[in-house]
C-alpha cells in the first residue's frame, strides 16, 4: 500500500457523563492512503461518528481522546486548537450524517460554502462566493449561481447533501470523511452522490473515509474495510477479504443483513438477533458473545477473555478479533 | 414582498378588531362603576339639579352603548360637549375629554408619553446590551466563575420586585450617597444633561432587573444553540471559537431574544407604572393611576387603548422582524 | 419494545433524581418548603410569639422621631421579633408571616386555577383544532393585547369593596394568567398530536376525552409542571406589585407589598429603614425560592419553552 495520508493508532474516546464514564471508542486503528477509500461499517452506536469527530478534534468538552491521529505523519491529538483549526476543513474535511441539521438555517448555502473557503484563504467575500458557486455547480446543483442565494430549507434532501459535500470540498482537502452521506436519500440520489465522491477522489486524489451502514455501497467503492462493534474493531481487511473471507461472526451477520438484488426481497432482512451493547457495559470477554451463534463451539474463552485482532488468511492485513480460529461457516 | 404587505395589512386589520373589542370591554367595565363621576364635577352643594346638569354635560345621561358609539364617532368626527356659550370642542380624532383635568385625552397622552418613552427606551437599550452580552459570556464560560456570577446576578435580579429594587436604589444613591436626583423629570428639549441625569437611576434600576431575564434567556438559548449540529459543522470548517459563538450561535439565539425584547418594550411604553410611581415621574402610568382614582373614565379608556395599541404594534413588529431574521418563516 | 428493557426508569422518576442532584434546585426546594411551612403555620407562629397583627403598641413608639419605633433595628425585642410598625406599633413579625401567607395563598391558588384552565384549553385546542383552535387563538391574542397591569389597577379601584379583595385578585390574575400557559401547552401538545401513538389511539376509535387524558396529558406532565412552578414567583411578584400600588389586599389584612409601600417614607427619612427590610427580605426569599425550584424542575425535565408564534 502507498504511504497512508491519515493514520489512526489505538484511538480511545471516553465521555464523562452523568451516568459515569462511557468508553465510546475503545482502541481502534486504521489508515487510508491518497486516492483510496476506507469504509467503516457497524451498527448504530458502534462509535463510527465519534471516531470521525475525534479525528477532526471536534468532540464536545466532556470527551477525552487518547491515542494517535497522524496526518501525513503529523500528530494531531493534543495539538493546540489554533493549529488544529488550520487543518480542520482544509486538510481534513467532514461530510455530516444529517445534511439538514448540519447546515445553518440562517445563512444561504452560498454563504456557508464561501465561509468554509474564507476561513482558510485570505480572499474577498465576493471571490469566496464565486468559488462557492463554482463548487455548488461542480457537485451538480443546477443553476448554482442563483441557488447559492437560497437557504437550506429550500433544498431537497439530495441537494442539501450536495451542498454539504461542496462545503467539504471547497478547500480541496486531502482527506474526506463522509459520515453516512447517503443514509437519508433515495436510491437513485444515493448512487449520484457516491458517483460524485468517486469523481472527486479520482480528480484530486483525495483519501476517503466512508462511514456507512450500506454494505452494498461499501462493496462497490471501498478498498479497505473496518468493521466496528461496540467501540472496537471486530474485523479489518480489504474489501475482498471482508466479502469473501469474513472471519468474524458479526461481519457475517452484517453480510447476511445486506439487501441483495439477486434474491427476491424478503419482508424483513435477516438481521443479527439482539441489539448492540451500550459502550462499556461488557467488561470481560467478547463484546459480541451474547449475540454470537458460535459461542458454544469456542466455549469459556468468549466469556472470560477479550479477543484481540489476529491475522487471518487473505490479501495483506486481514485481521479479526474472534476466538474462533477458522472461518465460520454460515449457520442459518 | 407583496406577501409581507398583505401580512401587515391583515395584522393591522385584526389589530383594529382587537382594539374595538378592547375599548368596548373597557367601557362596559367602567360604566358598571357604582360611583358617579359626575359627582366630582358637580360642585358643592351638589343639588340633584346640578348633578343632573353635570351628567347631561358630560353625556353620562345617555345609555352606555350610546356613550360608546359617541366615543367611536368622536374619533372619526370629533365631538363637542354642552351647548351655547359653555360648549367644549374636542377635535377629531377625539379620544374623549377629561373633565377633571379639563383637557382632551389625546393632549394628556401626548404630554405624558415622552416621560414614559424616555424611561422605557433608555432602559431598554441598557438592558438589551447588558443582558445579551452577559448571557453570551455566561454560556461561553459554562460552569466557570464568570458563569456562576452572571447566573447568580440574574437570579437575584429576577427575584427582586422592581419597586423594592427601585426604592433601595433611591435610598442608596439618592439619600445616602446623595449622588443622583431622587425624583422628577426634565424634558429632553429643555436640558439633555438634566434629562439624562434625572433618568439615570430609573434606567439602571429597570435595566438591571430586566437584564436578568435577558441573561437567563440568552444563556439558555445559547447553550441550546451551541449544541446543534450546525455548530459542529462550523467547528469542522475550521471556524474559531469567537466566530462559532457569535456568527453561528448567537445568530440563532437572536430570534427569541428579539421577540421578548419587542414585547417587553411594547408593554413598558404603555406605562412604566411601577417605575413611574417609585421615581415620582409623571408618565402615562402615573396619569392612569391618578385617573382611575378620579374615576376619570375617558382618560382610563384612552390610556388603556393607547397601551394596547403599543402592545399590538410591538407584536406586529416582532413578527415582521421574526420573518426577517428567520428565513424559514414566511408571511405569505 | 424498548420499554420492556430492564433498568429503564420513568421520566418523572429520572427528573426527580435530577432535582435531588441539582444543588441550587435543592436549595430552592428547601426554601419553598420552609416558606410554605411558615405560611401554613403562621397563625400558630403568631400565637407562639404572643402577638397579633392588629394590636397597636403606641408605647413602643417615639413621638419625637415622628412615631418611629424606639430601640434599635426597628424595635426588635424578645416580644417583637421583627420590631414594630412605625406609627401604629403593630407587631412586624406577625405582619410579615401573615403577609407571606397572603402572598403564597394567592399565588398558589392562581397557579392552580390557571394551570387547570390553560392546560385543558391548550390541549383541547391542539387536539380538536379547527374552529375551536382558531377562536381560542384569537382570544389569546386579545388577552395578550391587553395592558394587564393597567386593567388590574383599574379593576382594583372600581370594583365595589363588597367583593373580597383576595378573591378579586385571584380572579383577575387568573383571567390574564392562563393565556400564556395555554399558548405554551398548545404548542407542546401540537407536536404530540401528530406522533404515532396518538394517531394509533385515534385510529382504534378512542374517544377524544380518552386520548386527551390518557395519551396527551401524561406526556405533557413535565412541561405543565415546569410552567406552573415557574409561574408561581411571577404571581407572588404581581400580587405584591398590586398591593404596593394600593389596589391589592386592603388593610388591615397584612400584605408584604403594602408594607413595603408604607415603609417608603420611613426609609427615605431614615427614621426606620427596618420597616422595609423585613417584608422586603420575605418577599425576595419567596420569589427566589420558587424561581430556583422552577429552574431546577425545568432542567430536570429538560423542557424547552420556546415562544412559538
Ligand atoms: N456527547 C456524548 N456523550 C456521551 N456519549 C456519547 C456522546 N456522543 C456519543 N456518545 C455515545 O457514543 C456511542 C457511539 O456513538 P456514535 O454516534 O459514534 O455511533 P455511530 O456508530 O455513529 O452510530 P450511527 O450509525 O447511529 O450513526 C453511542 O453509544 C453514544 O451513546
Ligand atoms: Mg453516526
Amino acid at each position: 500500500m502507498a504511504d497512508p495520508i491519515l493514520e489512526v493508532h489505538d484511538l480511545r474516546v471516553t465521555f464523562d457523563t452523568e451516568g459515569g464514564l462511557v468508553p465510546a471508542v475503545d482502541g481502534i486503528d486504521f489508515a487510508v492512503a491518497p486516492g483510496k477509500t476506507l469504509a467503516i461499517v457497524g451498527e448504530s452506536g458502534s462509535g463510527k461518528s465519534v471516531s470521525s469527530a475525534a479525528v477532526m478534534g471536534i468532540l464536545p468538552s466532556n470527551a477525552e481522546v487518547k491515542g494517535e491521529v497522524l496526518l501525513d505523519g503529523r500528530e494531531l491529538v493534543g495539538l493546540p486548537d489554533d493549529e488544529l483549526r488550520k487543518i480542520r476543513g482544509n486538510d481534513i474535511a467532514l461530510v455530516f450524517q444529517d445534511a439538514l441539521s448540519a447546515l445553518n438555517p440562517y445563512y444561504t448555502v452560498g454563504w456557508q460554502v464561501a465561509e468554509a473557503y474564507r476561513l482558510h484563504h485570505a480572499v474577498s467575500k465576493k471571490a469566496a462566493f464565486k468559488r462557492a458557486v463554482e463548487l455548488l455547480d461542480k457537485v451538480g446543483i443546477p443553476d448554482a449561481a442563483r441557488r447559492a442565494k437560497s437557504y437550506p430549507h429550500e433544498f431537497s434532501g439530495g441537494m442539501r447533501q450536495r451542498v454539504v459535500i461542496a462545503m467539504a470540498l471547497v478547500n480541496n482537502p486531502r482527506v474526506l470523511i463522509a459520515d453516512e452521506p447517503t443514509t437519508a436519500l433515495d436510491v437513485t440520489v444515493q448512487a449520484q452522490i457516491m458517483q460524485l465522491l468517486a469523481d472527486v477522489q479520482e480528480e484530486f486524489g483525495t483519501a476517503l473515509v466512508l462511514i456507512s451502514h450500506d454494505l452494498g455501497v461499501v462493496a462497490e467503492v471501498a478498498d479497505d474495510v473496518l468493521v466496528m462493534y461496540a467501540g472496537r474493531a471486530a474485523e479489518r481487511g480489504t474489501v475482498r477479504d471482508l466479502f469473501y473471507r469474513a472471519a468474524h461472526p458479526y461481519s457475517l451477520g452484517l453480510l447476511g443483513a445486506m439487501p441483495r438484488i439477486d434474491v427476491p426481497p424478503k419482508p424483513r432482512l435477516t438481521t443479527i438477533p439482539g441489539s448492540p451493547p451500550s459502550p462499556g457495559s461488557i467488561k470481560t470477554g467478547c463484546p459480541f458473545q451474547p449475540r454470537c451463534a458460535y459461542t458454544e463451539r469456542v466455549g469459556e474463552r468468549c466469556i472470560t477473555e477479550r479477543p484481540e485482532l489476529t491475522p487471518r488468511p487473505g490479501e495483506g492485513d486481514h485481521e479479526a478479533a474472534c476466538h474462533l480460529g477458522r472461518r465460520p461457516e454460515v449457520v442459518s | 414582498m407583496p406577501g409581507l404587505v398583505w401580512f401587515v395589512i391583515r395584522r393591522l386589520f385584526s389589530a383594529l378588531l382587537v382594539m374595538l373589542a378592547l375599548s368596548l370591554a373597557v367601557y362596559l367595565v367602567f360604566y358598571a362603576i357604582p360611583t358617579d363621576p359626575a359627582l366630582l364635577a358637580c360642585g358643592k352643594p351638589c343639588t340633584p339639579d346640578r348633578l343632573e346638569q353635570a351628567r347631561h354635560f358630560m353625556q353620562l345621561d345617555q345609555s352606555t352603548m350610546q356613550q360608546y358609539l359617541n366615543f367611536l364617532k368622536g374619533i372619526v368626527a370629533g365631538r363637542s360637549y354642552g351647548e351655547g356659550a359653555a360648549v367644549l370642542h374636542c377635535d377629531a380624532p377625539c379620544f374623549g375629554y377629561s373633565f377633571p383635568l379639563a383637557r382632551p385625552v389625546s393632549t394628556l397622552i401626548a404630554d405624558r408619553f415622552p416621560v414614559t418613552a424616555s424611561i422605557a427606551l433608555g432602559a431598554a437599550v441598557l438592558w438589551l446590551v447588558i443582558g445579551v452580552s452577559l448571557g453570551v459570556l455566561a454560556a461561553l464560560n459554562r460552569g466557570r466563575l464568570l458563569d456562576r456570577l452572571a447566573v447568580g446576578f440574574a437570579l437575584i435580579g429576577v427575584s427582586t420586585p422592581s419597586f423594592l429594587f427601585g426604592l433601595l436604589a433611591i435610598l442608596v444613591f439618592g439619600f445616602w450617597l446623595n449622588m443622583v436626583p431622587v425624583n422628577g423629570y426634565v424634558p429632553l428639549t429643555e436640558s439633555p444633561v438634566d434629562w439624562a441625569w434625572h433618568l439615570v437611576t430609573p434606567w439602571l434600576v429597570l435595566a438591571v432587573l430586566q437584564a436578568s431575564s435577558y441573561i437567563r434567556l440568552t444563556r439558555a438559548q445559547m447553550l441550546e444553540e451551541l449544541n446543534l449540529d450546525h455548530i459542529t459543522t462550523a467547528r469542522a470548517k475550521g471556524a474559531g471559537e469567537r466566530r462559532v459563538v457569535v456568527t453561528h450561535g448567537l445568530r440563532g439565539a437572536l430570534v427569541p431574544i428579539i421577540t421578548l425584547f419587542g414585547l417587553d418594550l411594547g408593554g413598558l411604553l404603555g406605562g412604566a407604572i411601577l417605575t413611574e410611581k417609585v421615581f415620582s415621574m409623571q408618565g402615562l402610568g402615573d396619569l392612569l393611576i391618578d385617573s382611575v382614582g378620579n374615576l376619570d373614565v375617558a382618560v382610563v379608556v384612552g390610556v388603556t387603548l393607547f397601551a394596547a395599541f403599543l402592545v399590538i404594534l410591538a407584536n406586529l413588529v416582532v413578527d415582521i422582524v421574526h420573518g426577517a431574521l428567520d428565513p424559514r418563516v414566511s408571511h405569505g | 419494545m424498548s420499554s420492556s428493557v430492564a433498568g429503564v426508569v420513568s421520566p418523572t422518576r429520572q427528573a426527580l433524581r435530577r432535582v435531588r442532584r441539582d444543588r441550587s434546585a435543592r436549595f430552592g426546594l428547601v426554601l419553598v418548603v420552609v416558606l410554605i411551612v411558615v405560611a401554613a403555620a403562621s397563625p400558630l407562629l403568631v400565637k407562639l410569639s404572643g402577638q397579633d397583627a392588629f394590636t397597636y403598641h403606641i408605647d413602643l413608639l417615639d413621638p419625637v422621631r415622628g412615631n418611629a419605633p424606639r430601640g434599635s433595628f426597628g424595635g426588635v425585642s424578645a416580644e417583637h421579633w421583627f420590631g414594630v410598625e412605625p406609627l401604629t406599633g403593630r407587631d412586624l413579625f406577625s405582619i410579615v408571616v401573615l403577609g407571606l401567607r397572603t402572598s403564597l395563598v394567592i399565588a398558589i391558588v392562581v397557579t392552580l386555577v390557571t394551570t387547570v384552565i390553560g392546560t385543558l384549553l391548550g390541549i383541547t385546542a391542539a387536539y380538536v383544532g379547527g374552529w375551536f383552535d382558531a377562536v381560542l387563538s384569537r382570544f389569546l391574542d386579545f388577552l395578550f393585547g391587553f395592558p394587564q397591569l393597567v386593567f388590574m389597577i383599574a379593576l382594583g379601584i372600581i370594583v365595589p369593596t363588597s367583593v373580597p379583595r383576595p378573591l378579586l385578585l385571584i380572579g383577575v390574575l387568573s383571567f390574564f394568567g392562563w393565556a400564556g400557559l395555554a399558548r405554551l401547552i398548545r404548542a407542546q401538545a401540537r407536536s404530540l398530536v401528530t406522533r404515532e401513538f396518538v394517531e394509533a389511539a385515534r385510529s382504534v376509535g378512542s374517544s377524544g376525552w380518552w386520548v386527551i387524558t390518557r395519551e396527551l396529558l401524561p406526556n405533557l406532565l413535565g412541561p405543565v409542571l415546569v410552567i406552573a412552578t415557574l409561574a408561581i414567583p411571577g404571581y407572588i411578584g404581581a400580587e405584591a406589585a398590586l398591593s404596593f400600588l394600593g389596589v391589592g389586599v386592603p388593610p388591615p389584612t397584612p400584605s408584604l407589598g403594602r408594607s413595603i409601600s408604607d415603609s417608603i417614607v420611613w426609609v427615605y427619612t431614615g427614621t426606620d429603614p427596618w420597616f422595609m427590610v423585613f417584608p422586603g427580605i420575605a418577599l425576595f426569599t419567596a420569589v427566589l425560592g420558587f424561581t430556583l425550584l422552577g429552574d431546577g424542575v425545568r432542567d430536570a425535565f429538560d423542557v424547552r419553552l420556546r415562544r412559538t408564534h
